[in-house]
């Protein structure tokens, strides 16, 4: 009884701050993006984003930037996942460092290295914009799939994998019987990590001179016009993304810890 | 019971927290305004001289001035404050990135006693009624330290008077700072002078990729305004009808659906062209290579041209003939920070006068390389600053005239007379009437062509941001069959 006091005492401070910036601003957001300029409730901003074939045009765009984002950071980080969590190499979290020590350096930074390469390679980067955007993103993000994808890969029991070859598994049925469906809820946040943040983060565009708009830039600019309302309603419009996105990565975690439970 | 307690305990925890906070907050604010006036300024980025600067840097003028700042404007204004008026006075100074930064930092409550922004902002604030205008005192010029009013250039303040929102001048709200033209700044090995004088230039195949325009949607809409608008702002009847200027005007502030419309398929073809829209990065990419012209304003234009200098590579800056936009930056008081203190409004009018001093007006110019709105009146170290800086050296073989009186007269050539027009002409080398003394101070005949963009009214505004949008986001239209 005591404890679980002082847990929720605990708890007190993050309460606060979640009241002051998450659940406050939210529902800023919510009440302008639901009025219009003289303050009076009112859905024509939702309906002006979904009229405008421009918009939808952006939205489109930020999509596919963020499925290949998400895409490409996962066919790079599982086998090297993999590779450290499962391999033959007993020190792996010193190879886990090698990858995870990019993180520690601002994003900005590694993109402006990025791009004096790419420039170096390339000759003009603006002949190649959406490539350079999807392999700056990759660079950015990859750390965040390798992650979650290695945590689950290091929890899952060697026994199972060894019980799978004595039955007669070979490699490739192993890993696609055994290895895989068991790493799906760190594959899940994952793509939950890289896929939203993929959406909105314009300065990898700015910086390496995408001048097409992105979700996260359409925000900016926006409220750069004191247009509350318009940069709210698409803030709104992509909470609904990620809430979606949310709701079915939880249904993957969810069936995966009933086969776990049943096990 | 227990569990109620303790949780009470935390609630009133959390209440003391706050409360220690506000009073903390509060605190802080009440202390300091007994005996000293403080005064919260916000200026641009990197708009004002910190001293700091090497001895080598020193500026001698003709007429015995020394400059070479050490400790930067306003730790001198605080000094040069406490000596002239007797009273203490404590500057918090912050930046802004853009007008609009400035607009949202005010509107979300932040307060300022002076602000600098640009010429449409300023307007803006005057309509929405947040200036307080300058003091009937600091127009007087017989006062002594009255350096704004004694020194502004006459052409500037025709400008300032010229221009009104609701029947009232701006020069009643705002003292200009800092003043140029948008142009282009080239590089002449790649781009002619011909293809420089023209906005187009930055649609031209020949350049794919290797321009680069302002990201903003102001900047950006002036030139492809110009390009829609090309034919007839080069056509002689235009050029030579007696209200010329004022149809001008008229037409670079155009915000009618057709000229936007036509804007849009402007600059959606620009943005297929260049190689960014950038807001910083073209002065260093310009410097590199990685980009032969980009739309620059004239005191970015002074400072890319002296940074490529020193890397050996020569680049010419552009007004071009279609039109240019003249543009200013100038102090304003908000009434939400002076809030009738007459102590407040008399330190804010004693920075803008401490600024327009000629020797300070020269630091800040030396320091960030735009131009000062200040001509000196009857003192001359601002004319002898342009001749300290361009005049040709008397080994020369050859110069030219360079003439620049109607920037210290307010008044054209046509109306001066020979001796008036020589004693503001400066001789320099050919080079310079492209580079950097042209950016600095361009001639008349640039001048006549270069317009004011105002603020837009509301529906106007939504118009063009509308416009830019449509323009900067992906065209799905494109690529579907």
């Amino acid at each position: 009884m005591k404890s679980n006091n002082l847990r929720k005492q605990l708890a007190i401070p993050y309460a606060i701050f979640l009241i002051f910036f998450v659940v406050l601003p939210l529902l800023v957001v919510i009440y302008y993006g639901f009025t219009n300029g003289d303050g009076e409730p009112s859905f024509d901003n939702f309906i002006r984003f979904f009229k405008n074939g421009k918009t939808i045009g952006t939205l489109v765009y930020s999509i596919a930037i963020a499925v290949l984002t998400t895409f490409f950071c996962l066919l790079l980080a599982y086998p090297v996942a993999l590779i450290i969590a499962k391999g033959a190499y007993d020190k792996h979290t010193k190879f886990l460092m090698i990858f995870v020590l990019p993180m520690w350096i601002n994003f900005t930074l590694r993109v402006t290295a990025l791009k004096e390469i790419l420039t170096f390679i390339e000759g003009n980067l603006a002949y190649h914009q959406f490539f350079n955007t999807i392999l700056c993103m990759v660079y950015d993000f990859l750390p965040f799939m390798i992650m979650p994808i290695y945590n689950s890969l290091t929890k899952l029991d060697n026994g199972l994998i060894e019980a799978a070859s004595d039955l007669g598994a070979n490699k490739i049925q192993v890993f696609f019987k055994v290895i895989l469906p068991l790493s799906i809820p760190g594959i899940v946040s994952g793509i939950t990590m890289v896929f939203l943040p993929s959406m909105t983060n314009y300065v990898v565009l700015d910086m390496i001179y995408n001048s097409t708009y992105i979700m996260g830039s359409l925000i900016g600019s926006y409220f750069s016009a004191y247009d509350w309302h318009n940069g709210s309603v698409i803030s709104i419009i992509l909470l609904m993304i990620i809430l979606g996105v949310t709701v079915i990565s939880n249904k993957f975690t969810e069936s995966d810890s009933k086969t776990q439970m049943a096990r | 019971m227990k569990i109620k307690s303790k949780k009470k305990i935390s609630y009133m925890l959390c209440f003391v927290l706050l409360f220690t906070n506000m009073i903390l907050t509060t605190g802080c604010g009440s202390s300091d305004s007994d005996d000293e006036i403080v005064l919260r300024i916000s200026n641009w980025e990197e708009y004002i001289d910190e001293g700091d600067w090497d001895e080598e840097e020193t500026i001698e003028l003709e007429n015995g001035t020394v400059i070479c700042s050490e400790t930067g404007i306003i730790e001198d204004f605080e000094n040069w404050f406490y000596e002239t008026y007797g009273k203490k006075v404590r500057v918090e100074y912050s930046t802004f990135g853009t007008n609009e930064e400035l607009y949202n930092q005010l509107s979300m409550g932040d307060t300022y006693d002076l602000v600098c922004p640009s010429e449409y902002m300023i307007m803006k604030m005057m309509a929405e009624d947040m200036l307080v205008p300058f003091s009937e005192d600091f127009y007087d010029p017989t006062i002594e330290n009255n350096y704004y009013a004694k020194g502004v250039s006459p052409y500037i303040k025709g400008v300032f008077d010229n221009l009104s929102i609701n029947d009232e001048p701006i020069s009643k709200y705002a003292a200009g700072y800092m003043w140029g033209t948008l142009g282009i700044v080239y590089n002449p090995e790649y781009v002619t002078e011909e293809e420089a004088a023209h906005w187009d230039m930055l649609l031209m195949d020949k350049f794919d990729k290797r321009v680069t325009i302002k990201d903003s949607v102001r900047d950006a809409y002036f030139a492809g305004n110009s390009i829609y608008n090309k034919e007839l702002l080069l056509s002689e009847e235009f050029m030579n009808a007696e209200d010329y200027y004022a149809q001008m005007e008229i037409i670079l502030n155009a915000t009618d659906k057709e000229t936007i419309d036509a804007v849009e398929d402007i600059l959606s073809d620009i943005k297929k062209n260049v190689y960014s829209f950038e807001t910083d990065s073209g002065k260093a990419d310009m410097v590199s290579g990685k980009v032969v012209a980009n739309q620059q304003w004239s005191g970015d234009a002074v400072y890319t041209l002296d940074q490529a200098e020193e890397e050996g590579v020569m680049l010419c800056y552009s007004a071009p003939e279609e039109a240019t936009n003249l543009w200013f930056d100038g102090w304003c008081m908000l009434k939400d920070g002076i809030d009738g203190d007459p102590d407040k409004q008399l330190a804010a009018e004693a920075f803008v006068n401490f600024v327009s001093k000629p020797e300070n007006a020269i630091r800040n110019m030396w320091y960030i390389g735009y131009t000062s709105v200040i001509s000196g009146g009857e003192d001359e170290s601002i004319l002898q600053y342009a001749e300290f800086l361009y005049s040709a050296e008397d080994e020369e073989e050859e110069t030219v005239e360079y003439p620049i009186a109607y920037f210290f007269t307010g008044s054209d050539e046509a109306e001066l007379t020979e001796e008036e027009i020589a004693m503001y002409t400066i001789t320099t080398t050919p080079d310079q009437t492209n580079r950097q003394l042209f950016a600095q101070y361009p001639p008349e005949d640039v001048m006549k062509r270069s317009v004011v963009m105002a603020y837009f009214d509301k529906e106007g505004n939504e118009r063009i941001n509308q416009m830019w949008l449509n323009v900067r986001c992906f065209d799905l239209y494109e690529y579907l069959p």
